[in-house]
C-alpha cells in the first residue's frame, strides 16, 4: 500500500482537498475498517487518501438533539452510538445494531458514515437507520448542501447517489411521536462477535399506551442487493395491537417481509436458509 | 470455575454397582492407589499450585520475539507461486519478466534444484514439475529485497497449464477408471489400488461370535469435515546459509526440531548436523508443525542461491490455503451390544481424503484404532482405514490426531444403541467403561484409570437429570450429551526413541540452567519443568533458566506431539535432578563433614540436622576447590512403552488418559444456531502439575472442539478453497466460549512425573461427540456430519416438520 494522505482539520480544508483532487483518483477514509480491506486487493498506486480522522467539526462528529430530529455526525463511531443515552432510549434498534457490530476494537473506529457509504447489504447500522427513516445530509466541495432519504440515497449494490464532489456530513432521524416503542435489531450469524450478518432484521415500532402500532419501520439486511425498507409489511402493522396480534397476522407480516427478500447463496448460507430465517425471525419480533 | 475440585465419594449410589473386584474403587481419587513412587507421597510445595508461564509477560506485553520479528542483515523476503489450478499439467514456466523487476534477487523452479521428495511417503516434490496435483502446489519461488517486490514478481511469472479434470472425492479416486493422482504413490504395488496412499488394518476378538451375541446392532455413516489449526502466528521461516562452512541456520517454528533437522537434510541432500534449528517463540502449533512443509526447504534453496538470508512469512490467506488440515473422512461404523447393554463388537471402515500428498496425518489410524479397540470394553474389533489420494490439499496432523473423528462416531453410536435398547445413556457408558488393571484387546494396559470417576463426575455435576426432565417447548430447546475419550498419556512409541535428554548446570551464583531436549510451543511445558526444579532443588523461579530452542545445544527429544512433553521431559528432568543431587549431597557432606544423603533443599540452601550451606557455595567449592569438577549432569529418559507388533498390538504408551464431557446446549429453533451453555469436563490427568496451565489447555482445547462441532469448515469447490479468511472460516471467538467447569481426576500413575499423565490433546477429543449428542437430545434429530451448522439444523427441523405434518396428513404450509 502506497499512497499520499491528506488530513484536513477543518471543513473548508476538507472541501478544498476534494475540490483540488476532483480529477485525481482519491478516496475518503473515516475509520478505514472497510477501506483497508479493499486496499489489500486493489491497486493503490497513485491513490490519494483524504483522511477524515483529524477533522474537527461538530457537524461531522456529534450527536445533537434538534427540535424535530436527532442529528448524528457521519464520523460518529459505533462505540459513540452505544454510549449515547438518547440513542439508547429513543432508538433501541440503532443502539442494538451498533452493539452487535464486529468487536470492541472495530466499533471504536467504525463510523456511521462509513457504514452507509460502504453500501453493503449487511451493514448493520445502515439497516437500523433505514428502519428509522433516516435522512442523509450531504455537502459538496462547492459548498452546496442537499438532503436525501437514506433508503433512496442507496441506489443499488455498492451504489449511492453521491457524486465525486460530495460527502456525507451527518444523518438525521425523526423524533418518535411518543414513548412506547417496540424497537430492536435481530442479527443472525454463527458467531456472537466478529460476524457479518447472514440476515438481519431492524424494526422500530411506535405504539400507543394500549399497544396499538402507529408508526412502523422495518428493514432487512443481507437478503437483497440493497437493504429494503419493507413498506407493505410496515403498512400491514399499522393499527394492529402488539399485545394481541394473532399468530396468523404474525405469519402474514413475515410473508410480507419475505417479499422483499431476494437473497443469494454463498459460502456463509444458502438463499433457502436466508429466507427461512428471515421468515422465522420476522414472526418473533412481537414477543415480550 | 473449580480448578481443583477433587472427586469426593458420591452420595448417590452408582447407577449399576460395579462388580466386586472388577472395577476400581470409585471415590476420592488417590484412595486405593498402591504405588510407592517416592515423589508422590511427599508433601509438595510447588507442584499442584498455579504458576505463571515463564514467557507470559513477554507474550502479553508484545515483547516476545516470534519468527516474524526476526531481521537479519541483508535479509531478503521470499514469496511462493502456487498452482492456479488444482489439477493440471505444467507446459512451461517463464520467469524472465519477473527477473527484470528491480529488487528481485533470484527465482527458483523445479528445474533449478537438486532435491529429494519430502513427506512421510516421500511422495511430495518440494517444487512441482510436470504435474500439478492441488491448489497449494508450489511452482516457483522468488527472493527479493522486500516482501512487496517478491509478491509482485510472483505475479509476473508466466505459467502455461493444460487443465485436467481433477478428482476431489476419495470414493471416485478409488474407482478403477480414476486417473493416478500422485505419480510417486505406491498404492498399486502395496495396497492394490493406485490411489491408496496408506492402509491400516487391525482386529481382535471373535467378530462373528460377538455379532451373534448382539441384541442391537447399529450401523451408521459419519462424515467429518476439513478444518485447520488457524494458528494466530502464520507460518514462518528464516534461513541463513553460510557458504564458507556449508552450515545452515534455520529460525523455524517446527514442533519437532530433531526430526525436522533430519527432514531438511534429506530434502536438500545435506548433512543433518550442519543444520542448526532455532525455535523463536511459536504462535500456535496444534500439530500443524509436525511435518516439514515445502516452504521450509524452499526458503533454504532461496538463501543458498541468493547467498543472503531469506525469510518467508505467510499471509493469513496463504495460511488458510497452504497450511495443513485435519483429515476429512467418511466413517462407516457398525457396533453392537447384548441385551444388557454390554458392548459386543465394533467394525469400522474409514475412507480418508489424503489430499494430493501424504503427511504424518496419514498415520492417524494409529490413534483411531486405539479408540475403536479400547475406548470402553470392546470384546471384538475390526478396523480398516484407507487414506486415498485426491486433488484436494493434503491433510496433516492436528491435535487429537484422528481421535475427535473416531470418538464422534463411537459416542454417537453408543447413544443410538442405548435408544434402541431403551437404556439410560449414562448407564450404558458406565457398565462398559474402562477400568483399572484392564488390558484391552489391543494390549493397552491401564495401570491406572480414571474413566469411571470422570464419567460419574460429569454426570453428577452437569445436572443431567434436571436438564432431561425440564420441559422442552418454545423457541429455545435445551439438551445434554455425553462423550468420553481415551488417549495416550505417556508418549507414544512410534520412533525408535520416545525419549528426552536433559542437561543441568548449577552455576557459581546458584542459578540453575535446564537444557532440555523438549520444546515449548506455547503449551507451558517449560514452566512445568521450572516448577519441578523449584520443587526438588528449592531454587526460586527467578534463578532458573530453561534452554530449549537450539538443536546445536540441546540433547535429543522426539518433539511435541502425543501430549507427551511434560510426561517425558518431566521424567527426564527428575532423573537429572537425582544425579545432580547426588553430586551436591556428596560435596555438601564433605564440606560440612557429615555423613548423610538426606539433604533437604530449601530456599537456595541445603539443610541437614540444623546445618545449612548455600547451594551456590557448594557449586563454587566444586568448581574452584580440588578435585575441580563441574556441577553439571546429563540424563536420558526413555519411557517404558513398547513398539506395537505388526498387528498393532502392545502397550504403546507409558500411561493412558481418560476424560468425559457432559455438554449442555441450547438450540434456537428460529435461527438454527446451537449455543453451548455449559461444558463439564473431567479428565484423568494423573496428577495436576500446574493448575492454571492445565485450565488453559482445557479452555483452548474446548474452543477448538466446539468450533469443530458447530462452525468450522474449509469449504472447497473442485479443489479450490472458498473461505480462506476468518470472515468466511468460522473460528469461534472468546465471546462464544461457554462456562467451562473442570474437574481433574488424580490417579497418580507411577509412570508419570509426580503421577501425572499427558493432558494436552484430550480436551477437544470428546467435545464434538458430546455436542452432537446434546443437540440430538434437544431436538430429537441426529446429525451424522460435522459441523452442525445453523443451516443444517434449520433444514433438519423443517424436514421434521414436514414429516410430522405429512404423517398427520395435513397440508403443507410454509
Ligand atoms: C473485522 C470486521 C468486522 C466487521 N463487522 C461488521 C459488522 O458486524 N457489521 C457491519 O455493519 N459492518 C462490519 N464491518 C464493516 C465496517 O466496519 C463498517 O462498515 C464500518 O461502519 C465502516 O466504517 P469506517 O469508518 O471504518 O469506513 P471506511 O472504511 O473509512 O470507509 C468506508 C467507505 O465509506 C466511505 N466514506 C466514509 N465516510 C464517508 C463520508 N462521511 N462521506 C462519504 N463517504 C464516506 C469511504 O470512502 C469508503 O468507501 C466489519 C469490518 C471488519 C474489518
Amino acid at each position: 500500500m502506497n499512497f499520499e494522505v491528506i488530513s484536513p482539520k477543518t471543513t473548508p480544508e476538507l472541501l478544498n482537498a476534494i475540490y483540488d483532487n476532483q480529477t485525481e483518483n482519491f478516496r475518503i477514509g473515516a475509520g478505514f475498517t472497510d477501506l483497508i480491506n479493499q486496499f489489500k486487493t486493489q491497486e493503490t498506486e497513485g491513490l490519494i487518501l483524504i483522511n477524515l480522522t483529524q477533522l474537527k467539526d461538530d457537524n461531522f462528529k456529534l450527536i445533537i438533539e434538534n427540535k424535530t430530529n436527532f442529528q448524528i455526525g457521519a464520523l460518529t463511531t459505533a462505540s459513540e452510538i452505544i454510549d449515547n443515552k438518547s440513542i439508547k432510549e429513543n432508538f433501541p434498534v440503532l443502539y442494538q445494531a451498533a452493539s452487535k457490530l464486529a468487536s470492541t476494537q472495530i466499533r471504536n473506529v467504525a463510523t456511521v458514515g462509513g457504514n452507509i457509504c460502504n453500501v453493503s447489504p449487511s451493514g448493520d447500522m445502515t439497516a437500523a437507520l433505514i428502519a428509522l427513516k433516516a435522512t442523509c445530509h450531504i455537502i459538496d466541495c462547492d459548498g452546496n448542501e442537499r438532503k436525501e432519504l437514506l433508503s433512496s440515497f442507496i441506489r443499488g449494490l455498492k451504489k449511492t447517489s453521491l457524486t465525486k464532489k460530495e460527502i456525507i456530513k451527518n444523518i438525521t432521524i425523526p423524533k418518535n411521536a411518543g414513548q412506547n416503542l417496540k424497537s430492536g435489531f435481530e442479527k443472525v450469524g454463527s458467531r456472537k462477535s466478529m460476524e457479518i450478518s447472514i440476515v438481519s432484521l431492524a424494526y422500530h415500532l411506535q405504539l400507543t399506551n394500549d399497544g396499538i402500532i402507529t408508526h412502523a419501520g422495518v428493514a432487512c439486511g443481507a437478503v437483497a442487493p440493497t437493504i429494503p425498507f419493507t413498506t407493505s409489511a410496515c403498512e400491514f402493522l399499522i393499527e394492529k395491537n402488539i399485545n394481541t396480534i394473532s399468530e396468523n397476522d404474525k405469519e402474514e407480516f413475515a410473508i410480507k417481509v419475505l417479499e422483499y427478500a431476494n437473497p443469494i447463496s454463498d459460502i456463509r448460507a444458502s438463499d433457502w436458509y436466508r429466507k427461512e430465517v428471515l421468515f422465522n425471525v420476522s414472526k418473533t419480533i412481537f414477543g415480550k | 470455575m473449580l480448578l481443583r475440585q477433587f472427586i469426593k465419594n458420591s452420595s448417590n449410589p452408582p447407577l449399576t454397582p460395579p462388580k466386586e473386584g472388577k472395577l476400581p474403587p470409585f471415590g476420592r481419587v488417590g484412595v486405593g492407589q498402591t504405588s510407592n513412587f517416592k515423589t508422590m507421597k511427599k508433601e509438595l510445595n510447588i507442584i499442584g499450585k498455579s504458576h505463571q508461564k515463564l514467557d507470559g509477560k513477554e507474550r502479553v506485553s508484545g515483547k516476545a520475539v516470534y519468527g516474524h520479528d526476526i531481521e537479519l542483515p541483508n535479509m531478503l523476503h521470499g514469496s511462493i507461486l502456487r498452482a492456479k489450478y488444482p489439477c493440471a499439467e505444467i507446459i512451461s514456466i517463464d520467469t524472465s519478466k519477473a527477473l527484470t523487476l528491480e529488487g528481485v534477487e533470484c527465482i527458483i523452479t523445479a528445474n533449478d534444484v537438486d532435491v529429494n521428495n519430502i513427506g512421510y511417503k516421500r511422495d511430495h516434490p518440494i517444487l512441482k514439475k510436470g504435474t500439478v496435483n492441488c491448489n497449494r502446489d508450489e511452482i516457483a519461488a522468488v527472493a527479493a529485497q522486500t516482501k512487496e517486490i517478491a509478491d509482485k514478481a510472483i505475479q509476473l511469472i508466466e505459467v502455461k497449464y493444460k487443465i485436467k479434470e481433477g478428482v476431489y472425492d476419495p470414493f471416485e479416486a478409488l474407482k478403477e477408471t480414476a486417473p493416478r493422482i500422485n505419480e510417486f504413490g505406491k498404492g498399486a504395488e502395496q495396497f492394490g489400488n493406485k490411489n491408496v496412499a496408506e492402509y491400516f488394518h487391525y482386529e481382535h476378538g471373535n467378530l462373528a461370535e460377538q455379532k451373534a451375541k448382539s441384541k442391537v446392532i447399529v450401523k451408521k455413516r459419519y462424515e467429518l469435515p476439513r478444518v485447520t489449526h488457524a494458528c494466530m502466528a502464520t507460518s514462518n521461516i528464516t534461513a541463513e546459509f553460510n557458504n564458507f562452512d556449508g552450515r545452515l541456520t534455520l529460525w523455524s517454528s517446527t514442533q519437532v526440531p530433531f526430526l525436522y533437522q533430519r527432514d531438511i537434510a534429506h530434502a536438500l541432500k545435506m548433512e543433518p548436523s550442519k543444520i542448526r534449528v532455532i525455535q523463536p517463540i511459536i504462535g500456535g502449533g496444534f500439530g500443524s508443525k509436525l511435518d516439514m512443509h515445502p516452504f521450509e526447504p524452499i526458503c533454504v534453496l532461496l538463501a543458498k542461491k541468493s547467498g543472503k538470508p531469506v525469510q518467508i512469512l505467510y499471509s493469513r490467506e496463504e495460511e488458510f490455503l497452504a497450511s495443513p488440515t485435519r483429515q476429512p473422512m467418511v466413517i462407516d461404523l457398525t457396533t453392537g451390544c447384548d441385551e444388557n447393554g454390554k458392548f459386543t463388537f465394533r467394525e469400522v471402515e474409514i475412507i480418508k481424503d489424503n489430499g494430493a500428498y501424504t503427511s504424518w496425518g496419514a498415520t492417524t489410524p494409529f490413534v483411531m484404532m486405539q479408540s475403536y479397540s479400547s475406548l470402553y470394553q470392546v470384546p471384538a474389533c475390526k478396523f480398516d482405514s484407507h487414506a486415498v489420494y485426491t486433488n484436494n490439499p493434503f491433510a496433516g496432523s492436528f491435535r487429537g490426531y484422528g481421535n475427535p473423528q473416531a470418538t464422534f462416531s463411537i459416542e454417537s453410536n453408543i447413544d443410538l444403541m442405548a435408544e434402541e435398547l431403551g437404556m439410560d445413556k449414562r448407564e450404558i457408558r458406565l457398565i462398559n467403561a474402562n477400568y483399572k488393571g484392564e488390558i484391552t484387546g489391543q494390549g493397552l494396559h491401564f495401570k491406572t484409570c480414571g474413566a469411571i470417576p470422570a464419567l460419574k463426575t460429569v454426570i453428577e455435576k452437569s445436572n443431567y437429570d434436571k436438564i432431561m426432565a425440564a420441559p422442552n417447548t418454545g423457541r429455545y430447546k435445551r439438551g445434554v450429551g455425553l462423550g468420553s475419550m481415551l488417549h495416550v498419556g505417556g508418549g507414544a512409541k512410534i520412533y525408535r526413541s520416545d525419549g528426552c535428554g536433559t542437561t543441568l548446570k548449577l552455576d557459581d551464583y546458584g542459578y540453575l540452567t535446564i537444557v532440555t531436549g523438549s520444546n515449548e510451543i506455547g503449551q507451558g511445558s517449560e514452566t512445568v519443568l521450572a516448577m519441578i526444579a523449584m520443587e526438588e532443588l528449592g531454587i526460586p523461579k527467578e534463578k532458573i533458566k530453561v534452554i530449549n530452542t537450539d538443536t546445536d545445544v540441546k540433547p535429543w527429544d522426539v518433539g511435541v506431539h502425543a501430549s507427551r512433553t511434560s510426561f517425558v521431559a518431566g521424567n527426564s528432568l527428575l532423573g537429572a535432578i537425582k544425579l545432580i543431587k547426588e553430586k551436591l549431597n556428596n560435596k555438601a557432606s564433605q564440606l560440612l563433614n557429615v555423613k548423610t544423603n538426606e539433604w533437604e533443599y530449601k530456599d537456595g540452601s541445603m539443610l541437614f540436622n540444623g546445618q545449612e550451606i548455600k547451594l551456590d557455595k557448594v557449586a563454587r567449592e566444586m568448581h574452584f576447590a580440588s578435585p575441580h569438577e563441574l556441577c553439571t549432569v546429563n540424563y536420558f529418559y526413555e519411557p517404558p512403552s513398547r513398539f506395537q507388533d505388526k498387528d498393532f498390538k502392545g502397550d504403546v504408551s507409558g500411561n493412558y488418559a481418560f476424560a468425559s464431557q457432559a455438554i449442555e446446549v441450547e438450540v434456537d429453533t428460529v435461527t438454527g444456531n446451537v449455543q453451548v451453555l455449559n461444558v463439564h469436563v473431567s479428565q484423568d490427568v494423573g496428577r495436576v502439575l500446574n493448575p492454571i496451565g492445565l485450565q488453559g489447555q482445557m479452555e483452548g482445547g474446548l474452543a477448538t472442539g466446539i468450533g469443530y462441532a458447530l462452525t468450522e469448515e474449509m469449504i472447497y469447490e473442485k479443489g479450490i478453497l472458498k473461505n480462506p479468511s476468518f470472515h468466511g472460516y468460522k473460528m469461534l471467538t472468546s465471546t462464544d466460549m461457554p462456562d467451562v467447569h473442570f474437574y481433574p481426576i488424580e490417579t497418580y500413575d507411577e509412570a508419570g512425573p509426580y503421577g501425572s499423565k499427558g493432558a494436552g490433546e484430550a480436551p477437544l477429543i470428546p467435545t464434538a461427540a458430546a455436542i452432537a449428542n446434546a443437540v440430538s437430545n434437544a431436538l430429537g434429530v441426529r446429525f451424522y456430519s460435522l459441523p452442525i451448522t445453523a443451516e443444517k439444523v434449520l433444514r433438519a427441523l423443517s424436514e421434521k416438520k414436514l414429516e410430522t405434518r405429512n404423517s398427520k396428513q395435513e397440508t403443507n404450509k410454509i
